[in-house]
């Protein structure tokens, strides 16, 4: 008999055996009674949804679409897929004006960039945040990033990119807005360390968006364009043997699994060779293939945050151990809880107070852990946190970044540029 | 990635064997495909409940009488009284309280009135030495509004049976309003989420308050606080003017879900390495050893380690799974102990033995196992992936994870039992 | 030995809840008899809450039996105005595999054109089109009037329909013996099922309606009807495979037909003779499993990977022909006797034979004679008259009863008025408690519970199954069944019969796991064994005299 030998369908939502376990990890639930929680919004709607699509249910989309269900569910049952899936094929209203702004981060990057000292100070003014949170739904609360006046590529043409072909390996990175944007530095710092370990690190032909918040949003035509114009460079850039490296977690696990996940994009030829750079590096250094030297002088007590869609990826123990390798690094572990952002969802004006909520058990942990900064892969976490808690935010590439001794770990692996 | 040991599975068995590996210096990886059976946890574990469907009084004696291919058996009553003395100060060093003894059995209440033999029994679980004679008086059973995981009615039963006089009570806590509008998400741990500190407080009151009315001797209520810690319990216990009991509630299980995390950042505060939400999916054997394993997340960085456990537990947490056709393990297809033929897996009676219960993992004297009849050196299974045993039957799921987790660990340790 | 309403006298009894006499019942009331409805177990607890669901066309008689595809076609049609709520109108396709003969597709749509039935021919990838989860090899196809039908629905509502007509009905009363003067039979002798405790009953009329089971009820009164159980197995998938009831197009054999059925999908039958004394002790064997999965997987190969939630096993009645007592020849149509001219015997007919589709015309036939025997004169209004629930002049819209704190009406909601169509008007939500969900696969409200618990003839849990769907959804109960019995003690104050209620009741669900434990039904029997018996210890409690009703 070759039947019934998994219980595989579409989505995989039959394997869940109703154990509930899922809806004690989501971290909505407990703030918010109008979602129906990961159980009930993924398998057993889906169930329904089957039935008859007048069953889909709006309040699918107070989903953070975190996936800590996925990670906590015994049995495999790929539930925050399942959800953000009917999202994109049964809401029928269009995505309003204010979601559609939110989602398209890089063109709202690239025109703020532009101005960025006006856009900065604009929208710290209290009558245009009155009219953000009243016009469109954004919550006047929230703090904006600030955009930065240079982007990091305009930076790295100037003053990166013509050494970089000099060294004797090579990988490419995906930058994504948030350095594009607003935090340039991450991608000069990716730079120090990788150039200080003897690769060269290159741009890719062409990057957008990865797409997470145009697809959180269901604007999913021109996530998929993208993902496309993505996928298309990252397959020319691992056909010249670079794998790709992101700083961004939520970018990394978007192009490796929603875009085939959610998307139908079969990225299956090049998933492997996009990652995460502080894989990247601790794998390097853990095969012993290259070594990394410390600053004597370096010394700060660093909180690690688990960003959700780290969790998912299940690599935190990169970033974790690259961090413990500085002998002057105090290494604090937080528990590993969402923040409450979740990339666009936090600015909105509906679920701001659902997400403050959600964060407030990290944020007491990290003021009460009296840290000198928190680690953390993801940038929407960093603006969360660093709102939240005052406490200042650095992406682990940056905080190794500034522990490096540069000359002298070029020197142990035998760089000279 | 080099580990001394790597433990597939992250449940109760997989973390105590990691946190005594880990205690003893070594270089410790769980991996865990999602969370735990912990997570429906009684409130209580059990050594042997069970024999020949009487209750046991004595777990160590009746343990000597267990046919031999039963785990218990290849470890010996004086192992097991050794290891069994070992456990609670292990879990109350993981923050979790558990009280009883090996040497005879408690009882414990169960969410519909039900008394059930059990060995060691979480902080604030409602137990009594003997059911017959219970030590509470006139009992109030309280239960707050719109909670529908927990049956005061088949509690005051259970009682009425003993001869106890019952009244139950259900009462309202503003700081649980929010959660009472989710039609779904009124559940135990999520209600324990919110009773703490001055919620905990108010709840004392209005119990006192009861108490004062009915003039009860003992309260009973849902397992419902001490989510994260034991601190909500004890809080509670000081402020309410009579002794106050916990009684588990349908899923989700606070305590259990408590055990699962205090032994989970027990693991890591130690510096376990827990990796929660990936599953292995291959091993590369070489000469009648494990030299490495791959999971879904780590790619192609494997996971190599000089020991590996099969912590993976039963059909429930997947690391048995049936076809129509077969049972098989489903990492490594590994050798198991099942009957080929379909008809004999289940008994068509619910409440009768269930052949499937008791099979699993073939393995020798030291919990080795095999893969096509060839022992395995460095890979032994613990728990309830097993075979030999029917833990519903027998009421011995708790003590069979715990005893075997602590022999390989130590096995382990002396460098015992490897290369033949 | 008290009559249990207070009425001296009824103009008839009604024998058996399944479709056939609750439909009776609806007659014989609406026509203004007085009438008793008595069932021994609970409605739709025998052939009729066991069988397809399948609201045939008669496309699958056109070519062996015209009679019975013209009364299908009709009633299908009068389903459909009468029964809304019970109804979905999904459309129905003969597939011709490639093993299959293509030239039986033309003898099919012969057969189904002189019998009234339209049946278009379709390119195979059009039928593709309409229902993907067909197989893609299929060479041929059929669209016919098809359609999928609640036969639970359907009862309870004729039950409700009679009640509001002025009928009484006992459920858990058995017919243990007629009352008679001479050669006439003038009442029945009712036993509580439950309690043991019988009562006498009186009417000019009783109609044996008993399905099968009405083979016993004639030797009861002293008739002999020749009936012959002849047992067929589904099996039901998790989720709903298809949306559109997917036929073979060959000679009518095992396994060929699938049927979406609310929330999921039934594959079915066999079809194997029986010794009438089993007809009590259905069990599903491996090789019935086999046979389903292995000719269904032909029609919609997605069920080689679909999760079953169960197997079971329904009987049908199939009567000798009255002459002909050896039982060779099986009339499938309906078969409508009256003792009084047959057998010499007064005031008993029985009404057998036929299938769910026709019970309607079955119980018009059974009234218009009852009628004629009574002296009334009224005409039947059945087909005409919709059920309570299915009321056309109603409008039970989504957006006037949401719940307040939420977006638009909830899931469970939209699943009640489903379910139970404008009557889901009924359903109160007094408090937040009320909208709480208990099963959480099949969408039941705490409200909803109440509702048929108060409405609805619901004593125990698998009354309220066969409701409202509670247990009938993924997790076959594991999740909901404490929190019903949680519910019910409240209204029947008796805690140790609802525990035992729940022992049985778990037993029951696991019945229709075990013969396809593997996969994540196994998972799901394993953590069911964990709570019930593990956790709880409610093995204690059960009780082989528990399992009464589920049989």
């Amino acid at each position: 008999m070759n039947y019934q030998e998994q219980n595989i369908s579409a989505n995989n939502f039959e394997d869940c055996i109703k154990c509930t376990i899922c809806t004690v990890y989501c971290p909505v639930t407990p703030f918010n009674p109008n979602y129906p929680g990961p159980k009930q919004a993924g398998p057993d709607g889906e169930r329904y949804r089957l039935k008859k699509p007048y069953f889909y249910d709006e309040a699918l989309k107070y989903c953070l679409n975190c996936k800590r269900c996925e990670v906590a569910c015994p049995s495999n049952v790929k539930i925050g897929d399942i959800i953000q899936s009917a999202r994109i094929k049964y809401t029928k209203s269009k995505p309003s004006l204010r979601d559609t702004m939110l989602a398209n981060t890089d063109f709202v990057g690239t025109m703020s960039s532009a101005f960025a000292p006006i856009v900065n100070a604009t929208l710290k003014l209290k009558p245009v945040k009155v009219v953000l949170d009243s016009v469109l739904k954004i919550d006047e609360h929230r703090q904006f990033p600030a955009y930065s006046s240079q982007k990091f590529t305009t930076w790295y043409k100037k003053e990166a990119a013509q050494k970089q072909d000099r060294f004797a390996n090579h990988v490419s990175y995906f930058h994504g807005c948030y350095v594009q944007y607003n935090y340039p530095q991450l991608g000069k710092d990716l730079v120090t360390v990788m150039n200080a370990v003897g690769y060269g690190v290159h741009l890719l032909e062409k990057e957008r968006c990865c797409g997470v918040a145009k697809i959180a949003n269901r604007l999913v035509k021109e996530a998929t364009r993208d993902a496309n114009i993505n996928l298309a460079s990252i397959r020319k850039s691992v056909a010249d043997n670079r794998v790709v490296l992101g700083t961004s977690s939520t970018c990394t696990f978007t192009m490796r699994d929603e875009y085939p996940h959610l998307l139908h994009i079969d990225n299956a030829d090049v998933r492997d060779d996009i990652m995460l750079a502080t894989r990247f590096l601790f794998n390097l250094v853990d095969e012993g293939k290259v070594k990394l030297v410390f600053r004597k002088d370096f010394h700060k007590r660093v909180a690690y945050h688990t960003p959700c869609h780290m969790e998912k990826l299940g690599w935190s123990v990169y970033s974790t151990s690259l961090l413990k390798m500085i002998p002057g690094l105090d290494f604090v572990a937080l528990d590993s809880v969402c923040c409450g952002i979740a990339g666009t969802y936090g600015f909105k004006k509906e679920n701001y107070k659902y997400s403050q909520e959600i964060g407030s058990a990290l944020f007491k942990q990290i003021l009460s852990e009296r840290v000198d900064a928190v680690a953390t892969d993801c940038e929407t976490c960093k603006w969360q946190i660093e709102m939240s808690t005052g406490v200042h935010v650095d992406n682990p590439i940056s905080i190794v970044a500034q522990a490096l001794d540069v000359e002298a770990t070029m020197k142990a692996n035998g760089v000279s540029i | 990635m080099k580990y001394d040991t790597i433990i597939i599975g992250g449940g109760m068995s997989g973390l105590v064997a990691g946190i005594r590996l880990r205690k003893a210096g070594q270089k410790v990886a769980i991996v865990s495909a999602g969370q735990s059976a912990l997570h429906f946890n009684s409130g209580s574990m059990s050594l042997l409940g069970h024999e020949q469907g009487r209750d046991v009084a004595n777990p160590l004696v009746a343990i000597e009488r267990l046919h031999p291919g039963h785990p218990y058996s290849k470890l010996g009553a004086e192992t097991i009284r050794k290891y069994a003395s070992e456990v609670a100060p292990l879990f109350a060093e993981a923050g979790v309280t558990l009280k009883g003894s090996a040497e005879r059995n408690h009882y414990r209440l169960t969410p519909i009135g039900m008394f059930k033999p059990a060995w060691l029994t979480l902080e604030g679980y409602a137990s009594v030495d003997d059911p017959k004679s219970l030590p509470w008086g006139k009992v109030l059973v309280v239960n707050v509004a719109g909670f529908v995981d927990f049956y005061p009615q088949f509690i005051e039963l259970g009682l009425s049976k003993a001869g106890l006089e019952c009244v139950s009570r259900t009462f309202i806590l503003p700081g649980l309003e929010t959660l009472r509008k989710s039609a779904t998400e009124m559940r135990a741990t999520n209600i324990a989420r919110v009773l703490k500190d001055e919620v905990v407080l108010e709840m004392a009151s209005q119990i006192n308050s009861y108490l004062k009315e009915t003039g009860s001797d003992t309260v009973l209520m849902p397992a419902i606080l001490g989510l994260y810690d034991e601190n909500p319990i004890r809080l509670l216990r000081s402020k309410v003017v009579k002794p106050i009991h916990l009684v588990s509630t349908m899923p989700m299980s606070v305590g259990g879900m408590r055990a699962q995390m205090s032994l989970c950042k027990y693991f890591q505060k130690l510096g376990g390495t827990y990796l929660i939400g990936d599953k292995v999916t291959a091993g590369r054997f070489e000469d009648g050893s494990l030299k490495a394993v791959s999971t879904q997340n780590l790619g192609d960085m494997p996971l190599e380690a000089d020991n590996f456990i099969l912590a993976t537990g039963s059909f429930f947490s997947h690391g048995l799974e049936a076809n129509p056709t077969s049972i098989y393990e489903p990492i490594f297809g590994l050798d198991v102990e099942a009957s080929e033929h379909r008809p004999e897996w289940c008994d068509m009676d619910i409440y009768k033995k269930q052949n499937y219960m008791q099979y699993g993992v073939v393995n020798d004297d030291d919990f080795h196992v095999f893969l096509q009849g060839r022992r395995i050196d460095n890979l032994r299974a613990v728990g309830a992936v097993l075979s030999g045993c029917n833990s519903m039957k027998e009421e011995s799921g708790g003590g069979v994870s715990l005893m075997t987790s602590l022999k390989v660990a130590d096995d382990i340790l002396n460098g015992k039992g490897g290369k033949k | 030995m008290d009559n249990k309403f207070g009425k001296k006298h009824y103009d008839v009894i009604v024998i058996g809840g399944g479709a056939t006499g609750a439909g009776t019942a609806r007659d014989c009331a609406m026509r203004g008899l007085k009438t008793l409805l008595v069932e021994r177990f609970d409605f739709t607890a025998g052939a009729t809450g066991r069988n397809h669901g399948l609201l045939h066309s008669g496309a699958r008689y056109a070519v062996t039996d015209q009679e019975s595809a013209t009364e299908c076609i009709k009633e299908n049609m009068i389903l459909r105005r009468i029964a809304r709520h019970c109804v979905e109108d999904t459309g129905g396709l003969f597939v011709t595999l490639p093993e299959d003969d293509l030239d039986y597709q033309k003898k099919f749509v012969e057969a189904c054109m002189k019998a009234g039935i339209s049946a278009e021919v379709l390119d195979p990838k059009e039928a593709l089109l309409i229902e993907p989860a067909v197989n893609k090899d299929i060479i041929g196809a059929v669209r016919v009037p098809d359609g999928a039908i609640d036969p639970f629905r359907l009862t309870v509502a004729n039950v409700v329909s009679a009640r509001r007509d002025g009928a009484d009905v006992l459920t858990y009363h058995e017919v243990v013996a007629f009352e008679r003067e001479q050669n006439r039979l003038t009442g029945v002798r009712l036993r509580d099922t439950r309690t043991g405790e019988e009562t006498v009953e009186h009417a000019d009329l009783m109609i044996n309606a008993g399905g099968i089971w009405g083979h016993h009820i004639a030797e009861l009164a002293g008739v002999k009807v020749n009936m012959f159980p002849a047992k067929g197995a589904l099996l039901i998938f998790g989720h709903r495979v298809n949306d559109v009831v997917i036929n073979r197009c060959r000679k009518p054999a095992d396994a060929d037909i699938l049927v979406p059925g609310d929330t999921i999908s039934l594959i079915g039958t066999t079809s194997t003779r029986l010794p009438y004394d089993q007809i009590d002790n259905m069990e599903v064997t491996p090789e019935e499993v086999d046979i389903l999965l292995r000719e269904g997987i032909k029609i919609a190969p997605s069920l080689a990977y679909t999760r079953i939630l169960r197997a079971y096993a329904g009987v049908r009645p199939l009567v000798a022909a009255d002459n002909d007592p050896s039982g060779r020849t099986i009339s499938r149509g309906i078969v409508c006797l009256d003792h009084a001219t047959r057998d010499g015997l007064d005031g008993f007919i029985t009404i057998t034979g036929g299938k769910l589709m026709t019970y309607r015309l079955m119980a018009e036939w059974a009234t218009d004679l009852a009628c004629k025997k009574l002296g009334r004169t009224a005409k039947c209004q059945t087909a005409e008259t919709p059920l309570p629930g299915s009321e056309l002049d109603k409008s039970y819209g989504p957006e006037d009863h949401k719940k307040s704190h939420i977006i638009e009406l909830s899931t469970d909601q939209k699943a009640a008025e489903g379910r139970h169509g404008s009557l889901s008007e009924q359903i109160e939500y007094k408090t937040e408690d009320d909208e709480a969900l208990v099963c959480e696969c099949e969408q039941v409200s705490v409200g909803e519970i109440k509702y048929a618990i108060e409405h609805l003839h619901v004593g125990n849990l698998i009354n309220l199954r066969r409701r409202t769907r509670m247990g009938m959804g993924t997790c076959q109960g594991e999740l909901c069944a404490c929190r019903a019995a949680g519910i019910l003690v409240n209204y029947n104050k008796c805690a140790e019969r609802t525990l035992r209620d729940l022992s049985s009741f778990i037993n029951e669900r696991w019945k229709g796991m075990y013969p396809v434990s593997w996969g994540e039904t196994l998972v799901e029997g394993q953590f069911m064994s964990w709570l019930y018996e593990g956790v709880c210890g409610i093995d204690q409690l059960a009780r082989p005299e528990d399992l009464i009703d589920a049989k």
